[in-house]
Parts: C-alpha cells; structure tokens; sequence
C-alpha cells in the first residue's frame, strides 16, 4: 500500500504542519511515513509544497501523475499543483484566495473560479470548502489546516482513522487549543460528507 | 511537547519522526560531540536551530560563528584539543571554509571532525548547485552520504569513527531531500564523556609551513591509502539484489531514494551497490560489481563524481563491463532526480515500460507567486525610499549592488533594485569595483548579518580603495532568511547567553567612512533625506537602515497584545496607486476599483499610512 499526498499553499498558511498532523497520523496506525517540504526564499507569501508519502516507499518526491490526493489551501496554488495530479487524483481545494502580489500590484483580478478550474482536466472531482469559515466556527482562524486535514480523512482514502488524527492533535495541541482543533477536524469532515451526500 | 527537547530525552530504541536535519542534531548527541559550530544556510539550518535550544543541556559548546571560515576554525580548535567537533553549512558555505579545510587535513586532529555539507540540487534557496563530494576529493578527506533521516543519524557516528581512525577530518554530505525530508528514526544510546579538552603542545605538529606542510602531505595520501581498506569492509557500502539482479547499478545519497521507487513500482531485475562511504571508494568490491554485470548503470545526482571513478575503474582492470551514466547522456547534468525522470533514463537501458502519464494540465497561464517581503518587512520601506530617494536626487542610471538574504526579494518589481548578486559580501566588493570603472552612481545593500559575513573585508577595500559607493546596511536584528538565527551584532549567542553585540557604525566609523547615518526604515522621512544626502557625498557612505525582522515584532506584539491594523478611508482615498504600484505590500491590493488592506495579513507597520505613501492621508489605524 502507497498513499501519495501533496499539500500545497502559501507561506504563513500552515501547510507544513499540516504535513506533520497527517505524517503523525499515520505513524499513530503503524504506517511507515516519509515527508518532504519546500520552502525556499521567503518566510511569508511565497508557494510552499509539501510532500507525504505513506507506505512502503523510499524517496520523499510524490512521482508526477502519482499523487492520491491533493489538498490545495488556496485556489491558484491548487491548480499549480494539479500539474502533479493524475487522472485518479481527489482534489481538496480551500476557498481562500490569496491575491498573489504579481495580480494586486497591476490592478489585475484575482482570475474567476470557473476560469481557474478551467485548467483541470474534464471529469476532475475537486471538493471545495470554506475552511476559514469552519476555522473560525471552531474557535480559531489559524486551525484552518486541521480542517483541511478532516476534508481529506473524509474522502476514505487516507490510510489512519479518525482517532488517529485526533491523537496526532492531541500529541501537538494541550487544553483548549486542542479542543479548538478538534472540532475543527470534526467540521472539515463533516463538511466533506455533506458535500458527498449531495452528489 | 517540543521536539527538540525529545531529541534529547528520547530513550534508546525509541522512534520519533524526524526532518533529515533533526536526526543529524542527535546524531551529534549521540556521537558525543562536544563542540559545534555554524553559519545558517538553507538546507543546513535546522541543526543549529535544534542545538540553539538544547546544546546547554546536551553539553554542547554551539556557536554561530562570523562564517564557515571561522566555524570551520572553531570546530578545528576542538578537535586538536581531544575533543569531538561537528561543523556545519550549505554547500556554497563550503567555499567560504575551503581555505582552512584544505589545511587542516593536513595537519589532522586530535579528536573526530566532521564537516556537513548540505547541498542543494534544483536549487530551492541557493545561487548555484555545486556538488560539494567534489571537496572531499580535492581536499584528500573521507566523504560519507546518508539517504534517510535513519542514516542521517547512524551514518554520522560512524563518519566521527572513520575520523578518528586515521584523525583526518571527515565530509559529511547531504542534499535538500535528506536535510528536508522527515522519517521514521531509530534512537541510540547517548554517551557521557569528557568536558573539557587539553591542548598538549607538539611542537610543528599544527604549523603548515612549507617545511612540515611537505611531510603532512605525504602523510595524508597515506590515511586515505589505508582507509581504501575500510572503505571495502564498511557496513555503510551494501548490495542489495532484486529479482534475478541482471543489471548493476550503483548509487548513493537522495538518489538511491527516488532509484528504488521505481525499482519497486516496475520489479525491475537490479543489484544495487549502494554506497554511502563515497571517498575512499571500495575499489574491489566495485570492480567485483563490475565483473559481476554486463551492464552496469550510475544513478546520482549532479556531477559524475562516482561514474568518472568507476569508469577508470573499469579502465585500470581491463573491463568490458557497459556503463551508463551522465557522461553518456543517459542521466541530466543538472537538478534533482525525481521518480518521473530516473525511471524514464532507465528505461532507456533496462527496456521496460514506464506508465504514460495520464493527464498534461498546463498551468503556464497560472498567475505567478514568487517570494515577496513579508508584510511589515523594513527591507520594503528601506528599498521604497532608496527609489524615491535616487529620483528626487535625479539619478538615472544608478547600479543598485545586492547580497544574500530577504533583501535579495529586493530584486523583483516593482523595486528592481538588485542589478548584480553573486555570494555573501559581493555587494560592497562588486559594487566598490564597479564605481571604478563607471561614473555611474553605486548602490550596495547587505544584511546585517551577512554584513559580518564577509561584509567587513569588502568594506575596507572600498574604503582603502576610494570606491564611489553608498552602502545601505539592512539591519533587521537577525540571521533572518534562515529563520531568526543571532549573528555578532545582537546581544545573544549560539547559547542563548548574553553577549556582547558590535556596532556596525563603530566598525564603518574605524574603517574611515565619514558619512555614516543610521535611520528607522519606518520613518520614511528620515531615511529619505539620509540616503538624499549620502547620494550627494563622494567616497563611501554607509546608512544604517534599522529596525527589527517583521516576524521578530509579531511575537513580540502578541505577547504584548499591542497588535494593530490599518485600513483605507475610501473616501479620502485619491486612488493615485501609489501604495498598491510602488510600495507593493502583500496586505494592499486593488479590488473592484477600491483599495484594500487585508486585515488577515496586515502586519500593522504603519508606513503605507505616511504622506510619502499615501498623499491623500486616507490609510488610518483601525479602531
């Protein structure tokens, strides 16, 4: 069993720790677990990718076209990373747009939605979620990752459970930031089944 | 619980998941090290950033040293007192060490030394992708590459162990993938050792004059003659078969990682001769490798460091073995290896079938996000007034001269004030020899760390060599691209003790620069009319552009809970652009025909809010 997982975003949005609640999660079910991140120059604002691969593997780089999944925080980053994707791949994008500063500083729009997905091939599913609005439902702006961590335990594909995850919170949460991330994990997955239920 | 104390309380046989670059730091613990030294650079830095928390407790001496020279240095001085050291840098930090290195394994050592290299192939946060094995080979010292964060840990006390056996230092060399990749780790047993070192006093036996400098070689060619043997016999250099193991290949490093994936995924028929003890390479067991195959395929990345051996190998025993590699164009010269392309090279010779790629999604339409300054970064103010300032003084074709760091973002629009960039110190060297050879007006900038880096030298030259020269010194308080490390101007050392910072105006104002202000980047006022005057003066100028790491103040503001906000007052708002088209925060942006600041990500800074920004004064604090 192999698990391809792609995690992609902007710098400051808290893709690697994402990575690391998924990586931990894993680990918590006995599954060997390699991760690599990139983050180059900048601190903040740039794109940041990450990488998790679950299972019997050795090298850390999702092959292209191999990615099981791929979880986008932010539109434009999603569809970057979509370069990677494979006619199988499940796609979990988060609403948020983050203009990058190439768009605001020519007075040019943040490119449409429609226009954006546009770039998918026909046939891709891609889930979306609100995931700040779930984030702040849950007491916290910045859980949006474990939100985003709950949508895509929801698509069935990830190899650990629900109390996995939630161990893997508890392990890097204490008190009422746990219990924040928590629900937030809770939200994002039930989100995910709504949006399954209705299809 | 912080890891990085786990690294350090964590039992032996216990497994924790750690970055390549975690498990190197206990390594270090485990190995018994004593005295560690670095300058942070990506993909290096998070071992200094582990020892900075916990080398008290582990009984480390750390320091971020001045540079890789002086690190170098340091971590010398350790061993030849009898005690174990570990230095540490990015590949291109290898060329600012080589001048002691090539020395010193001259002399040799007392107790273990390992040098880390981390290089960066693909070149994720670096100017260049040099293959630093190369070093090991020019300098006659043993070279040891890891694959996985396991290795990363166990590799590196067996490299302390080939040191001490011939008391040569050691290279010890990873790349992006293994210092950045996490893993499973394996924890060992930590030792307890001595202290404290003793410096016995041998007479010459440090001293590379000519006259001993002729024995010391001699001496070397020899070490490396006998660890030739260990090489042989090492656990670290292993075959490994699958299937009918028809073809031969050998490898080493990230790309033994990527080589199996595809190994696997296809079952192809291989032997892999895996090597990690990389210089002294085990001559009999490749060339008994090479007999063993008709063909034989060489798998790594950048240079052919182990294909140019193996083929002279095969030369020096009269093989008719076929090999492949990068020589014969069947591998890339250049970048990373991932599992796409090595599987598609090596199904050029093996003769499988590589899946098709399912889907092509063509994304070069894609808006593009490259690194910008963080919002609230004093670089944005600094290089703001820097480009008003050259405007309003009527210059027009200034050379803006620029180094290593954030700054360095200083290059994209609409700043574009970074013309040339070469290493660490090159902005006031570069731009001191071109106000030479031009009559045009040169702007240097450097950090303040990378100011003490090899900043100082290039200074005096200039000033010694009356260059024409303003240099802009951006004091953001820290090491801060690599995240937030202190460097000899903070008050703070690699202990996290107090110490005692330098004045870069104390060391310009020694070097004879007479023209030296130091301005809050914030104020643009101020600094405006500092770099106006320093552009009129001939000679060198220094200004001193100072104000601590946006993300330094974030900390600070939220413990504090003095955290602020500013907003646009739509209806004072002239819509003149500016902010959004010259000062170019990542927080404002133009929706709809209205200005806005985004609240998320306002950092609260204040200098859009200035009449030098906004003429209209319509950016006010939000209540």
């Amino acid at each position: 069993m192999i698990k391809n997982v792609i995690i992609a975003g902007v710098g400051g949005q808290g893709v690697v720790t994402a990575g690391l609640l998924m990586s931990e999660a894993a680990t918590e079910n006995g599954i060997n677990v390699v991760m690599s991140e990139i983050h180059g120059l900048a601190q903040r604002g740039g794109s940041v990718s990450v990488d998790v691969r679950m299972g019997d593997v050795y090298g850390s780089i999702v092959p292209k076209g191999g990615a099981d999944i791929i979880i986008g925080f932010e539109p434009i980053e999603t569809v970057r990373a979509l370069s990677r994707a494979g006619r199988e791949t499940l796609v979990i994008m988060n609403t948020e747009k983050k203009t990058p500063i190439s768009l605001s500083m020519h007075d040019k729009e943040y490119p449409p939605m429609e226009q954006l997905l546009k770039i998918a091939p026909d046939g891709m599913v891609i889930h979306q979620i609100d995931a700040v609005s779930l984030a702040k439902e849950a007491g916290n702006y910045r859980s949006v990752n474990t939100v985003i961590l709950g949508a895509a335990l929801a698509l069935g594909v990830l190899p650990f459970s629900r109390e996995n995850a939630m161990s893997a919170l508890k392990r890097r949460f204490s008190g009422g930031l746990y219990e924040v991330n928590a629900r937030a994990l809770d939200l994002g997955i039930e989100e995910i089944k709504g949006q399954r239920n209705i299809a | 619980m912080n890891k990085f104390k786990q690294l350090l309380s964590g039992k032996p046989s216990e497994k924790l998941f750690l970055l390549g670059n975690e498990a190197i730091a206990r390594g270090i613990i485990e190995a018994g090290v004593k005295t560690a030294t670095t300058y942070p650079g990506t993909p290096s830095s998070e071992v200094g950033n582990v020892l900075y928390e916990i080398a008290k407790e582990a009984g480390i001496y750390f320091q971020y040293s001045i540079n890789e020279k002086i690190a170098t240095e340091v971590a010398f001085s350790s061993a030849i007192s009898g005690l174990r050291s570990f230095v540490f840098m990015k590949h291109v930090g290898m060329n600012v060490a080589a001048d002691p290195l090539m020395s010193i394994a001259y002399t040799g050592i007392r107790a273990g030394m390992v040098i880390m290299s981390a290089d960066d192939p693909s070149m994720f946060s670096s100017q260049n992708e040099q293959d630093n094995r190369n070093y090991a080979e020019m300098a006659h010292i043993p070279l040891v590459e890891p694959s996985t964060s396991q290795e990363a840990k166990d590799f590196l006390k067996y490299a302390f162990e080939i040191s001490e056996k011939e008391l040569v230092p050691v290279l010890y060399r990873t790349t992006t993938r293994v210092s950045h990749q996490r893993g499973m780790v394996e924890l060992g047993e930590i030792p307890q050792n001595k202290t404290k070192g003793y410096f016995p006093n041998e007479p010459g036996r440090y001293v590379a004059l000519p006259v001993n400098s002729m024995g010391f070689k001699e001496k070397l060619v020899k070490k490396m003659e006998r660890l030739k043997s260990v090489s042989e016999t090492s656990p670290l250099n292993r075959i490994e078969t699958y299937g009918s193991g028809k073809y031969g290949i050998i490898t080493s490093g990230e790309a033994y990682n990527v080589l199996m994936d595809a190994v696997r995924k296809y079952r192809l028929d291989v032997s892999v001769l895996k090597l990690g003890f990389t210089n002294p390479l085990p001559e009999s067991m490749i060339t008994k490798f090479l007999n063993d195959h008709g063909d034989v395929i060489i798998v790594e990345e950048l240079d052919p460091f182990l294909e140019t051996k193996v083929r002279m190998m095969a030369q020096m025993h009269s093989l008719n073995t076929r090999i492949y590699g990068k020589i014969d164009g069947f591998f890339s010269m250049s970048h990373e290896y991932n599992p796409v392309t090595v599987a598609a090279s090596l199904s050029k010779i093996i003769k499988f079938e590589t899946e098709k790629l399912p889907v092509e999604i063509d994304i070069s339409e894609l808006p593009p996000r490259p690194p910008v300054l963080c919002p609230g970064c004093p670089h944005r103010a600094t290089y703001y007034a820097v480009k008003r300032a050259v405007k309003m003084s009527n210059i027009k074709d200034p050379i803006y001269s620029s180094d290593i760091g954030c700054y360095s973002l200083g290059v994209y629009d609409p700043y574009d004030e970074a013309d040339i960039m070469i290493e660490m110190g090159s902005s006031i060297g570069v731009g001191g020899g071109i106000s030479k050879v031009t009559n045009q007006k040169v702007i240097a900038f450097i950090g303040d760390s990378t100011f003490f880096h090899s900043g100082l030298t290039g200074l005096a030259n200039a000033v010694h060599n009356e260059s024409n020269l303003l240099l802009m010194v951006l004091d953001n308080r820290t090491t801060a691209m690599t995240g937030q490390q202190p460097h000899p101007g903070i008050e703070l050392n690699g202990m996290g003790e107090p110490a005692p910072a330098l004045s870069i105006e104390a060391i310009a104002q020694s070097m004879g620069v007479k023209y030296i202000k130091t301005v809050d980047p914030y104020d643009l006022k101020s600094t405006l009319l500092a770099v106006s005057g320093a552009l009129k003066n001939e000679g060198v100028s220094v200004v001193i552009a100072r104000r601590e790491c946006a993300i330094l103040r974030d900390n600070e503001m939220r413990a504090k809970k003095t955290w602020k906000t500013y907003q646009v007052n739509t209806e004072k708002c002239g819509l003149c652009m500016n902010c959004v088209e010259n000062f170019s925060c990542p927080a404002i942006s133009i929706k709809g025909g209205v200005i806005n600041i985004d609240q998320d990500i306002c950092d609260g800074c204040g200098v859009c809010a200035e009449t030098y920004v906004c003429p209209f004064r319509a950016i006010e604090e939000v209540q």
